[in-house]
């Protein structure tokens, strides 16, 4: 096979677009069929998966995606592919995977990465490609992600760019070293089919394409969406002023010892480029915090978009003026064998270095601080009496989101990494897993995110075991080091999970991170989400907000008195304006 | 004589039909916002009915979705479970706008301190954990009332599996204020989910005092007209319609009331020609709207949202809505040129003011009504009839800014907005037929608003359906499509299990049992017992899956053979659904019987066109754009005066004062008995 040649036709604007939009679609229909037939909850609930088309030089063209954090992570894949496979081997019905950390594709062994390349009369015009959280691929701890693992042989089955498809026919070969390697065989399996149907979904897309307009102008459709990506790119770059922004944070540990590491970055913006300079960031860690250069390119370009332009359909193009420089064998760029099960958590504390460096410019799009950690989840074990056998649930929660300068965060929220992901059903849960969820509901801890906008509220949900005994594992990250508020706003409060042994009514354990935490018929596992960071000072707050918080519950009257000046009366619910007056000039006076 | 009125947003559309002779009528109507029973009553008179002779009397009506959207519903209270009231609020916390950090959820239409909880508890099974707190209701719901709400909704975990604390619930509301209605989720739906089922319930209220006062003031008039109280009708989400009293009940069901009803008119329409598979597309001046027909049925769903967008969660309502694609491309939508330089078309329309630029009201963009005037297709002396005479010269200085932005003519740029308008077409009548497996090819399109037959055989040429058909009296076919609808009722039950685990015995006694409670509910509304019609499906899905198909079941006793049949039928619905299939155990989810109520289908009227001939039909010729097939002078005929069964060759344009066919030069138009037209491509 050979690349399709560079011929040029007379597609006309519209034709481009029309096809530009094709594409799109085909993306979306790849989303669609994944989520619709996966057999990981992950995939169809979560959405933690993207979906898309790549040209033949490994540029993406189109993607649908579920989360953020899958941003443009397609074409290192496929790049990685066309390294060890060359394009003129290829055939139609040929299938790929790899899930690689270290190489181009990988970010952890969980994210397992399919790529089909298509071929239309005789020459290679793109691949359809996908990238999913497969919720089992083996390793030590059942759902495959855990907090304490020490190398990546214990994070499950690697697959470092293989071929699976052969011209259409299974290599039955490698699909038996899959199924007998992880826990879960059914499912995974059946991901895998499922990924399969999403890739041929895009197949057709693009062989209709060529039917309609010839391969010719579906290659200049590729080039036109590149180029014009990257001149929307650096349109919206100009509109920020220049300059260098930095920012430093501490991540509360590795899950193996207690101390915190601190990270930074300093981004410099200039009329045609956004660099980001991770230089001084702390070492790669002992745990499986670190990250690996796909998942920090993934992360910037997450924060990049988000705040340039959140609209723009994603391709290569946008991210051309993006430049990250970090050394190796940091946090960020860990080398094999350092084990990366919880990148995703790194990876989200990347974003949210560069969110904080440009909030000062871009607070118009960015909020304050979040709850940010995707406080991954896995309850597992075994269902004794009824017909659910050995189970996994795996899920992210939600949390609180930061005010923004003209309005509250928003409550109960997934968090910048999740997307278009959905939590779990309580009636759902409690019918597929041996739990009972004794509450949902909102975390409406004080004072913290208290601010003339206040910070959104976080959740509490507490899972009391059914089962004769269950494992948690978590990693809740801001545990130690709760969300940022600014413009004299407080910060938010800290993600945990507590611990109440059954029978009590008191938490045993408050902990950040816990691996497979045995749990016994009626613990109760309480998992808090933080409130977000609040914005402006309390004092400045519209006492009508304050009354509105009091009559929904969120406050208490005395709440509002120590924390906003604000005199509420507890029966009437009315505000006492003179008496607010006076108390707010006390506090300020107080205060300086 | 059965009657039917389409309340718009502009016009109330009345179609009345005399089943003596099969003969039709019409009238058009300025809707009264202040008064819509008036404009409906003003449609009877101007069609001169006898409503004493009115023997089936069914309405479509926005009454309910404008009070949604405009949050013009009641103040509305909420009990539910404790530790859950922020359900409501949480929702499920997806961010749909993934990128945008400042996204906005949905507000719920109940705030906190409405939503009240009670000590009670089910598990998934149905069984009692806690008992229901009696005192705990009676003093939430004078909390409720203290705070003047005036309706009131009840959501329970796992009612779906048990409603008897709902029940409970219910019956103290209606004992301390019998003056407040009450909903109990389980009474809208007995699916699972509880934010979901929550929300249902919740709108049912916010929006039953309006639905009621509505439908008793309407009922009021039309009774007073001398309308027999049990010939009133109201058309329903699921294109069934149900008595005005099942509606005031259950009003929620009424949310989608006039969009369906265009799909019904196609499924008839399909009958009638002896085409069981059809797609359904309706075009008007801000929206497309498309919906597939599979042997003669409409798809339905249970996962409908009202305002979702691409970048806004929206709020779901559980009930059994039909599928229909709906996307921001019709008459009016505005074209324009984004920051990219790409040209877009829609989703914001110029509307009915100030419309297009050709209507010269005003409008300086460029629309796709402007495109199909530059581009010859319509004719701008004849648009309503003549009524409003079209502005070409306004037209093409509108177009003219795409023009130069791509350094083009006028023309071209209008078919540029033509090809943009009908690939975003192509893209929702796609999403239906071939990514959900099917192959147009097996499919007739039924076009119709006010631009269907313009956009029509564009549209087919590249969807390959067998042939388009436009109805007669295209512009008020969502009200003949009511005119065609039965009685009907949907019962869906959550119940998961796996089929090789399940008794036959128990699925029988389940469906059993649904369809004896359908056929109860049906007699009640005066149906004969041989005129109910009931159909079962089951979501199914692979053991593992979230997401289901719809299976239907096959009828008579459920036995180990039709257990086996029904996997069957699972497995390769599944493998033309999604492409492949799996040896992994297969789960039942939700159990779905519909109950019709068969009224006597209407006959159509043949048309008289004795005497008529294509050359007396045609008006003239005009200079046409068939974009790739270039310019042509097509010929013009008038509609009304085409002989029936004799097909003219494209290029042609018939014209009739609601609306215009284009016919390509590969492509043939046929009147057929009953007036509809034809248009296939030429082999």
């Amino acid at each position: 096979m050979t690349n399709a040649p560079l011929t040029r036709s007379s597609t006309d604007p519209f034709t481009l677009d029309i096809i530009a939009e094709m594409l799109r679609a085909s993306a979306e229909e790849m989303f669609v069929v994944y989520g619709r037939t996966a057999q990981s909850p992950i995939i169809y609930e979560v959405l933690d998966m993207a979906c898309g088309l790549v040209s033949p030089d490994g540029d993406l063209i189109a993607e649908a995606e579920g989360v953020p954090g899958f941003i443009g992570c397609l074409s290192f894949a496929v790049r990685e592919i066309l390294d060890k496979f060359p394009a003129q081997t290829m055939r139609p019905g040929d299938i790929y995977a790899t899930n690689d950390p270290y190489k181009g594709g990988g970010t952890h062994l969980s994210d397992v990465v399919l790529v089909l390349p298509i071929v239309y009369e005789g020459a290679l015009v793109g691949f359809a490609v996908n990238k999913a959280h497969w919720t089992e691929v083996g390793g030590m701890a059942p759902g495959s992600w855990t907090t304490d693992s020490t190398e990546i042989y214990q994070e499950g089955l690697q697959l470092p760019a293989v071929k699976l498809f052969d011209a259409g026919e299974p290599i039955q070969g490698i699909l038996d070293v899959i199924e007998v390697n992880v826990r879960l065989p059914q499912m995974t399996m059946g991901d895998l089919y499922a990924g399969i149907a999403s890739l041929r979904a895009g197949e057709r897309g693009i062989v209709s394409i060529c039917n309609k307009y010839g391969a010719a102008a579906l290659h200049e459709t590729m080039s036109t969406l590149l180029a014009r990506g990257e001149q929307i790119a650096l349109a919206r770059l100009a509109a920020l002023p220049a300059g260098e922004y930095t920012s430093e944070m501490w991540i509360d540990d590795d899950g193996l010892s207690d101390d915190p590491l601190k990270v930074c970055v300093r981004i410099t913006i200039d009329a045609d480029s956004f660099t980001a300079d991770f230089t001084g960031s702390a070492g790669q860690a002992p745990g499986p915090i670190n990250t690996t250069w796909t998942g920090l390119l993934v992360a910037v370009r997450e924060i990049f978009k988000e705040a340039l332009d959140s609209d723009f359909p994603n391709n290569d193009g946008f991210f051309r003026p993006l430049h990250v420089i970090c050394p190796d064998g940091t946090l960020f760029t860990a080398q094999r064998p350092a084990p990366v099960s919880t990148y995703w958590e790194t990876g989200a504390y990347i974003s949210d270095l560069i969110w904080q460096a440009l909030f000062p410019i871009a607070s118009d799009k960015l909020p304050v601080g979040h709850h940010l950690s995707i406080c991954g989840t896995i309850i597992s074990g075994v269902d004794e009496e009824g017909e659910r056998g050995q189970f996994v649930l795996v899920e992210p929660q939600a949390g609180g989101w930061g005010a923004m300068t003209t309005r509250d965060g928003m409550s109960g929220m997934v968090p910048s990494g999740d997307g278009e992901t959905y939590i779990m059903a309580v009636e759902v849960c409690e019918t597929r897993y041996p739990l009972l969820v004794d509450q949902f509901a909102f975390n409406t801890e004080h004072p913290a995110g208290s601010g003339q906008y206040r910070g959104g509220f976080g959740l509490i949900r507490d899972y009391r075991v059914l089962s004769e005994t269950a494992d948690l594992t978590a990693t809740f990250g801001r545990f130690k080091f709760p969300p940022w508020g600014a413009g004299g706003g407080a910060d938010g409060s800290s993600n945990a999970v507590e611990i109440i042994p059954a029978g009590t009514d008191a938490p045993a354990l408050r902990k950040g991170k816990l691996a497979r935490y045995r749990l016994r018929h009626g613990d109760v596992a309480r998992l808090i989400t933080a409130v977000g960071g609040g914005y402006g000072h309390a004092l400045d707050r519209d006492p009508a907000l304050v009354q509105r918080d009091v009559r929904n519950e969120l406050l208490t009257p005395m709440q509002a008195h120590i924390f906003y000046g604000v005199a509420i009366d507890p029966d009437t619910l009315a505000v006492d304006a003179e008496e607010t007056a006076r108390l707010r000039l006390m506090m300020r006076e107080t205060s300086s | 004589m059965r009657i039917a009125s389409d309340i718009g947003g502009t016009f109330t559309d009345l179609v009345a039909l005399d089943e003596s002779t099969g003969a039709i009528s019409t009238a058009k109507v300025s809707t009264t916002p202040s008064n819509f029973a008036q404009g409906v009553v003003d449609s009877i008179d101007k069609a001169a009915q006898d409503a004493a002779e009115t023997a089936f009397f069914v309405h479509g009506s926005t009454i309910v979705i404008n009070a949604l959207t405009e949050r013009k519903g009641v103040r509305t209270g909420l009990i539910t479970t404790r530790g859950f009231r922020d359900v409501l609020e949480i929702g499920r916390a997806n961010r749909p706008d993934i990128y945008n950090m400042a996204y906005v959820k949905p507000t719920p239409f109940v705030p906190r301190y409405l939503r009240r909880e009670v000590s009670e508890r089910l598990n998934y099974k149905g069984e009692v954990l806690t008992p229901l707190d009696l005192d705990d209701v009676a003093r939430e719901v004078r909390f409720l009332l203290g705070e003047g709400v005036e309706a009131i909704a009840v959501c329970f975990l796992h009612s779906y599996a048990n409603p008897a604390h709902e029940i409970a619930c219910g019956e103290i509301v209606v004992e301390l204020a019998p003056q407040i209605p009450v909903t109990l989720s389980h009474q809208i739906t007995q699916e699972w989910r509880e934010y979901e089922r929550t929300n249902t319930a919740v709108l049912n209220s916010y929006v039953h005092p309006i639905a009621r006062h509505y439908l008793d003031h309407l009922e009021t008039s039309l009774v007073g007209m001398g309308m027999p109280r049990e010939s009133l009708h109201v058309m329903q989400s699921n294109g069934g319609s149900a008595t005005f009293d099942a509606a005031k009940d259950a009003p929620i069901h009424l949310v989608e009331s006039g969009p369906v009803a265009g799909v019904i008119g196609a499924v008839r329409i399909g009958e009638l020609i002896g085409e069981r598979n059809v797609i359904a597309l309706d075009i008007g001046g801000t929206t497309a709207k498309t919906s597939l027909v599979e042997n003669g049925m409409p798809k339905i769903t249970t996962e409908y949202k009202i305002e979702h967008r691409r970048d806004f969660a929206g709020y779901p309502i559980l009930t059994p809505t039909i599928d229909i694609v709906e996307i921001g491309a019709g008459g009016g939508s505005i074209a324009w040129v984004d920051d990219a330089g790409a040209l877009r078309v829609g989703p914001v329309s110029a509307g009915a003011e100030p419309g297009p630029a050709c209507y010269g009201k005003g409008g300086e963009r460029p629309t796709v009504t402007d495109a199909n005037v530059l581009a010859g297709r319509i004719n701008p002396e004849y648009f309503l009839g003549g009524e409003i005479a079209l502005d070409v010269a306004q037209s093409a200085a509108a177009m003219a800014s795409i023009g130069e932005a791509f350094s083009i003519g006028v023309e071209e740029a209008a078919m540029g907005v033509l090809r943009i308008a009908d690939a975003n077409m192509m893209n929702a009548l796609k999403l239906v037929s071939v990514r959900r497996g099917y192959d147009p090819r097996d499919f007739t399109l039924v076009v119709f608003g006010g631009g269907g037959a313009l956009h029509g055989a564009a549209l087919m040429r590249e969807l390959r359906v067998k042939k388009t058909i436009i109805p007669l009296l295209p512009g008020v076919f969502s009200a003949w499509g009511m005119l065609m609808t039965d009685l009907r009722r949907d019962y869906i039950r959550t119940l998961v299990t796996r089929i090789d685990r399940v008794t036959p015995e128990r699925l029988d006694g389940l469906l059993s049992e649904m369809s004896a409670q359908a056929e109860r509910e049906m007699m009640a509304e005066g149906i004969a017992p041989d005129a109910v019609v009931l159909q079962r499906h089951a979501d199914m899905r692979y053991l593992g899956q979230e997401h289901t198909v719809k299976v239907q079941l096959p009828g008579g006793v459920i036995d180990a053979a039709a257990l086996d049949e029904i996997s069957a039928r699972f497995h390769a619905l599944h493998e033309q659904t999604y492409t492949f299939r799996l040896d992994t155990p297969v789960e039942l989810v939700n159990y779905h019987v519909t109950a019709f109520g068969r009224v006597p289908t209407p006959d159509i009227q043949r048309v008289d066109a004795t005497g008529n001939r294509l050359e007396t039909a045609r008006k003239g010729t005009r200079r046409v754009n068939f974009d790739e097939l270039g310019f042509h002078e097509a010929i013009i005929y008038e509609r009304d005066r085409l002989p029936v069964g004799e097909a003219l060759r494209g290029p042609a344009v018939i014209e009739e004062p609601s609306s215009t066919t284009v016919v390509f030069p590969d492509q043939t138009l046929t009147r057929d008995e009953y007036g509809f037209l034809h248009i296939e491509m030429v082999t």
